[in-house]
């Protein structure tokens, strides 16, 4: 679960030769995104535990003379830390690290641009093309998708299924998914952009999860289905506001106008009119 | 009945004692799984069925594996008064002339290995067979035998581990006796750090150290856990430790989570390891009646038990953080360390965990019955104690072979394996699994320790040595440990997923004769980024068998390569 992290003490690390400040046992690479410092990474996302897998954000820690290269987005920031982000070394393997992933995933324009912004336009392995995969030979098995679905949202609809190069993420036995809000935060942590949702009718569909269909549900006003039944039901349980009723029955444009017409009234005495 | 005291230890030494040393002659055979796999079953159902229809005075019993795996399955025959006699590759065709034999105080002479006048279990206890069957070679003389030290193997082939008081018999949980009521933890682990136990799992970190580790770790909950998810190909070391010697390990445990503080312990073992696992039960339960496991041990007012999880079939739940996630009911997937097992949050369910290989624990009862001192004295510089390998492949004389570390490559494939089977000319060894590497027979002077194996590309790992001959394709064997890595890779991160699937790939075309010099300089770049970018040890070291033989047998790949 996460966890809300209590700031370290003020801190001095170098990165490329220049210092900057950050809190000690902070995130190296969440230092380098604040201050603008171009590190590539798939895997990683602020809000959730530190993983390590996409292998992409490796840096040179310098360390008493010594280079050792680690994940900046596991290693931890400590006073008088040195790291090096584009040394020849780093750029070397970053290189054929891309080119595993161009081979991995060669329907994806995010890993092809990512690549080509590091000098990578090509791949010297052969690429993997699926018929038929349901995440588009897009990809990179980062693992984003499957944590925000169990470590935020709690569903854990989803997971990896068999290992090694045989590795996919879907549903238990590609069946449709009964622990599937339709939330779509897989869809939104995805870094290539590989998973399917549709809303269509009554009903989203997770087209990629094994065609996981959740209900949805309508607003009372227009009829236009906005949210997921189950995930609105369960946010609500949670929610503890006087707007509680609204957000129950209204889409969120209507929502807006059955507010504004309700402020309107308590001013006027009844002149408005509904819209 | 509880075991309290040296008197009460004594009562069932005695017992025990007297199932090794029966006063009438025994026959026992030996049946660990390489014994019951040659036929070691058949033998003793059939001499049990000579015994039940003849009822002649004789003891039958089933004891461990010695270690002599080419020469299975093995029979021991003890004689009062007569020194121990291990008869060798022996059928049910055999039973009828044993049992005439042994009734007449006699063994089958021709069908004798060798015979053991004496046996010093180290634990305490010499044994004292007797005198006499001079005809018979003796063990030292057994050019397999001579070169050994068998310290880990001390009790293996010639107890039934099925029977605590036989351990008992032979010193067992003497150590523990005295470590849990006369020595301090601190001083425990002052011993093992002594010592100089590396830790035999392969990475060589010192167990003394990891224990005080663990021990200086907060928490007032913590585990201790035996590795025992042994994966190697070939290698089969700890396997046969639990399966001849089972309350070894319980003891080294014992005293470890004493030194460590700790009440709580676990096996993690291969599921495909059931005998180990049934032997393992069965002395687990025997160590509870006795009272050397649950509470209150030996009236310290400690308390520890053990417990068994078994593994679902993933080589890489060897590694540390796997392993635990494996325990807890999650995936096998490594994370990456720190935080360490020994950290707070880091181990198992969140607690502080000292995690131990099998053999490093089954080394703990002899560092305390015998002083750090004495083991110190074993082995070289740095690189104390013995190591068991199991000494497989091409090799004519294959079996488990346990040696001082330090120890050359030549003694242990030449002198002591025969060199290769068939006298074929020896052309390579493998050390260390699918992470080790293979290593030229010039380079067999290396003596066989941490250090010295790392400095020419391979690693000591858990003991596996797989010899190959003239007629060995190594650009095949790269294969074949490239192929099982890749399906072992538990696919997280990528240059060990995408990276050994290309290489395997690149290594296939080499073989198919299809590849061109550009493959070659793509397959070393692409190695080197999987050991330098690998989030764990698997991906990490899995390129070695590629690295190695590149490094040493680039002719052999040159030959199938266009230009």
């Amino acid at each position: 679960m996460i966890q809300q992290e209590i700031p370290g003490k003020p801190i001095t690390v170098t990165i490329n030769g220049k210092e900057y400040r950050a809190n000690e046992g902070e995130i190296l690479l969440s230092v380098a995104i604040r201050e603008k410092i171009e590190i590539p990474h798939l895997c990683y996302e602020a809000s959730l535990d530190p993983y390590g897998a996409c292998r992409l954000c490796m840096v040179e820690v310098v360390r008493k003379g010594k280079r050792e290269m680690a994940t900046s987005c596991t290693l931890r920031a400590a006073d008088g830390l040195e790291v090096l982000t584009d040394t020849p070394e780093i750029v070397k393997h970053r290189s054929i690290l891309f080119e595993l992933y161009l081979a991995e995933a060669p329907k994806s324009d995010v890993i092809r641009d990512m690549a080509a912004r590091y000098g990578v336009t090509r791949t010297r392995f052969l690429k993997r093309i699926e018929q038929g995969d349901p995440l588009g030979n897009k990809c990179v098995l980062c693992g984003l998708c499957v944590r925000a679905c169990s470590e935020i949202m709690g569903a854990g609809a989803i997971n990896f299924i068999n290992r090694g190069p045989y590795t996919v993420v879907n549903t238990p036995y590609y069946a449709p998914s009964r622990d599937c809000f339709g939330c779509g935060a897989c869809v939104r942590v995805c870094p290539t952009n590989a998973i399917e949702m549709e809303d269509a009718g009554a009903e989203r569909v997770m087209k990629s999860w094994s065609g996981t269909r959740v209900p949805l549900s309508p607003c009372e006003c227009c009829g236009r289905y906005y949210a997921p039944r189950e995930l609105s039901a369960s946010v609500l349980a949670r929610l503890d506001t006087p707007l509680k009723e609204e957000i129950a029955r209204l889409c969120p444009e209507c929502r807006g106008k059955h507010i504004a017409r309700e402020e309107i009234l308590a001013k006027h005495g009844g002149s408005a009119k509904h819209a | 009945m509880r075991i309290v005291s040296a008197a009460d230890m004594e009562k069932v030494s005695r017992s025990g004692l007297r199932k090794i040393r029966p006063e009438k002659p025994r026959i026992a055979v030996g049946l660990a799984t390489c014994g019951i796999a040659v036929g070691g079953m058949r033998v003793y159902d059939r001499i049990k069925e000579i015994i039940g229809e003849e009822n002649p005075d004789i003891e039958l019993a089933r004891v461990g594996c010695i270690g002599y795996c080419r020469e299975e399955p093995l029979v021991n025959i003890t004689i009062p008064g007569k020194p121990l006699v291990i008869l060798h590759r022996v059928t049910p065709g055999d039973a009828e002339e044993i049992v005439r034999a042994v009734e007449k105080g006699e063994v089958p002479v021709e069908k004798a290995l060798c015979r053991i006048p004496l046996w010093d279990h180290i634990t305490g206890c010499t044994q004292e067979y007797g005198a006499g069957f001079d005809g018979i070679p003796r063990y030292e003389d057994v050019p397999f035998f001579s070169h050994q030290k068998k310290v880990i193997l001390r009790n293996s082939g010639l107890i039934n581990p099925e029977q605590i008081d036989e351990y008992i018999a032979i010193g067992g949980y003497a150590a523990a006796l005295k470590a849990l009521s006369g020595m301090a933890p601190e001083a425990i682990i002052d011993e093992v750090e002594k010592s100089g136990l590396r830790g035999r799992g392969g990475a060589g970190f010192p167990t003394g150290l990891k224990w005080r580790i663990a021990r200086n770790a907060e928490g007032d909950r913590k585990f201790v856990i035996c590795n025992a998810d042994e994966g190697d190909p070939g290698a089969y070391m700890n396997r046969n430790e639990m399966e001849s010697d089972p309350h070894m390990v319980l003891e080294g445990m014992l005293i470890g989570a004493y030194a460590i503080g700790v009440s709580e312990g676990l096996i993690y073992i291969r599921a495909e390891y059931p005998l180990a696992i049934r032997r393992l039960q069965t002395a687990i339960g025997q160590a509870r009646e006795y009272g050397l496991l649950g509470k209150d041990i030996f009236g310290t007012g400690f308390s520890f038990d053990i417990g068994i999880a078994t593994g679902a079939g993933a080589f890489v739940c060897g590694e540390s953080t796997a392993l635990v996630a494996s325990i807890e009911g999650r995936t096998g997937r490594p994370h990456p360390r720190p935080p360490r097992l020994t950290d707070p949050g880091g181990g198992l369910f969140g607690y502080p965990t000292d995690l131990n290989n099998v053999e490093s624990w089954c080394n703990i009862p002899v560092i305390i019955s015998k002083g750090s001192e004495w083991y110190a004295g074993i082995g070289a510089k740095g690189n104390s104690g013995t190591k068991v390998f199991s000494l497989v492949g091409k090799v004519d004389r294959v079996g488990l072979v346990e040696v001082p570390l330090g120890t050359s490559l030549n003694t242990i494939v030449f002198t002591i394996g025969n060199g290769g089977a068939g006298n074929k000319k020896v052309k390579a060894v493998q050390t260390g699994g699918p992470s080790g590497g293979c290593i030229p027979a010039r380079l067999f002077d290396t003596p066989v320790d941490y250090e010295s194996l790392n400095r020419i590309g391979s690693i000591m790992g858990s003991g596996g040595i797989v010899v190959m001959d003239e007629d060995t394709d190594m650009v095949d064997i790269a294969r074949y440990f490239i192929n099982f890595a890749a399906s072992e890779s538990c696919g997280k991160c990528v240059p060990c997923r995408e990276g050994l699937k290309h290489t395997l790939l690149i290594l296939n075309k080499i073989l198919a004769k299809k590849a061109t010099k550009k493959d070659l300089e793509i397959l070393s770049d692409l190695t080197e980024t999987i050991v330098a970018t690998s989030l764990c040890g698997l991906g990490q070291t899995a390129p070695n068998p590629v690295l190695t033989t590149l490094a040493y047998f680039r002719d052999e790949y040159d030959a199938l390569v266009n230009p």
